[in-house]
């Protein structure tokens, strides 16, 4: 096994700036009140933001579940379920303890 | 003529952190607006003062700039007081009285601002994106599985009409293989790569620079651990036929609800 070795991550500007796009708009806190104003639905980048999601032509071409997306979004739930009974187990016994 | 019907102003949401004083930043905001900070039982929110209405063009450039300017204001906010919640872009908070709406909103959302500080304190948020070489991956699969390797020599014998036929036998049975791999491969990833994650969330794939992406994910890591994070997908990325594109430290967009 090589050791020492390590991906550094990158904030090149011209390099990110899609990922920064990304995160400020549709993620970051919102807050749910009258008095305020939230929009964050800029149509013009929304819509560009959208074509560049899921570029999965290639995919397409060899035929691969349509659905693939989700399938493998759905792995990463059922082992976050997993874990969160883990979590769950141990935390209880020790609740009917107290 | 500007109208001024209306007393109501804006207050313009970057982040919010722990401090007790009003500090000003400077006229660093978006089109270069002087942000500053608005304190409210140990709590701040950094803003700038702006109309009541949300910031909206047609320009695509200029929203881009804006945005920049937004991910800016909450990186220097970030250096100040260490742990920030970011707010999503264009949030403002409106009001005769702004910066009072502005207190009374931090007063009120006390301790769901303190659950979300206590969250992010101490770790980045990293983007890591997984993409592969479709026609690397294939190759390398056709060579393996004894299945498309006899069906390839099968098609050097054929004849062309014939050859046509166990072509689309051989499409088929890879795209079956690479689809058992994706799943195989995304699960093996995911499991090692979460190790290192104080939370993780799967992202929607998304095309960047043209490869296929096999996995988008948001990762939450603890400062100390993001070395050996690095070490990880090193691994990954000089496997043969993946690619791993790793980003950040980003404010902690992801991690914030």
């Amino acid at each position: 096994m090589r050791c020492g070795k390590k991906m550094e991550p990158t904030r090149e500007k011209n390099v990110t700036l899609v990922d920064v796009l990304d995160r400020a708009l549709n993620k970051g806190l919102l807050i749910n009140a009258d008095l305020i104003i939230s929009v964050a639905d800029i149509p013009l980048i929304g819509v560009n933001l959208k074509a560049a999601i899921a570029g999965m032509e290639t995919m397409l071409e060899y035929g691969m579940m349509k659905d693939w997306d989700e399938a493998l979004r759905a792995i990463a739930r059922e082992e976050r379920a997993k874990q969160i009974a883990k979590e769950e187990k141990i935390i209880v016994p020790l609740k009917l303890k107290g | 003529m500007k109208s001024t019907e209306t007393k109501e102003q804006g207050r313009y949401l970057y982040c919010i952190a722990r401090d007790n004083k009003q500090t000003s930043f400077g006229k660093i905001g978006i089109e270069d607006s002087e942000v500053y900070t608005i304190p409210s039982n140990e709590l701040i929110a950094v803003v700038h003062d702006c109309e009541a209405k949300a910031y909206d063009s047609k320009d695509e450039e200029k929203v881009k700039q804006w945005i920049k300017q937004h991910e800016n204001v909450i990186e220097k906010a970030q250096e100040k007081f260490k742990t920030v919640v970011p707010l999503s872009f264009d949030v403002i908070i409106k009001g005769e009285n702004a910066s009072k709406e502005v207190a009374n909103w931090l007063q009120a959302e006390k301790e769901r601002l303190e659950r979300n500080l206590e969250k992010v304190k101490g770790k980045q948020e990293f983007g890591v994106q997984i993409s592969w070489d479709i026609a690397i991956i294939g190759e390398k699969l056709s060579k393996e599985k004894e299945e498309i390797k006899n069906l390839v020599n099968k098609t050097e014998k054929a004849p062309r009409g014939k050859a046509y036929f166990i072509k689309q036998k051989i499409k088929k049975a890879l795209k079956q293989e690479i689809g058992k791999l994706a799943g195989e491969k995304f699960k093996q990833f995911y499991l090692e790569i979460k190790k290192h994650c104080h939370d993780i969330k799967v992202e929607k794939n998304k095309r960047i620079e043209e490869k296929q992406m096999l996995m988008n994910l948001s990762c939450l890591i603890e400062k100390n651990k993001v070395e050996l994070f690095g070490k990880e997908l090193d691994k990954i990325n000089k496997l043969e036929g993946f690619s791993v594109r790793f980003t950040g430290p980003w404010p902690p967009y992801s991690f914030v609800t």
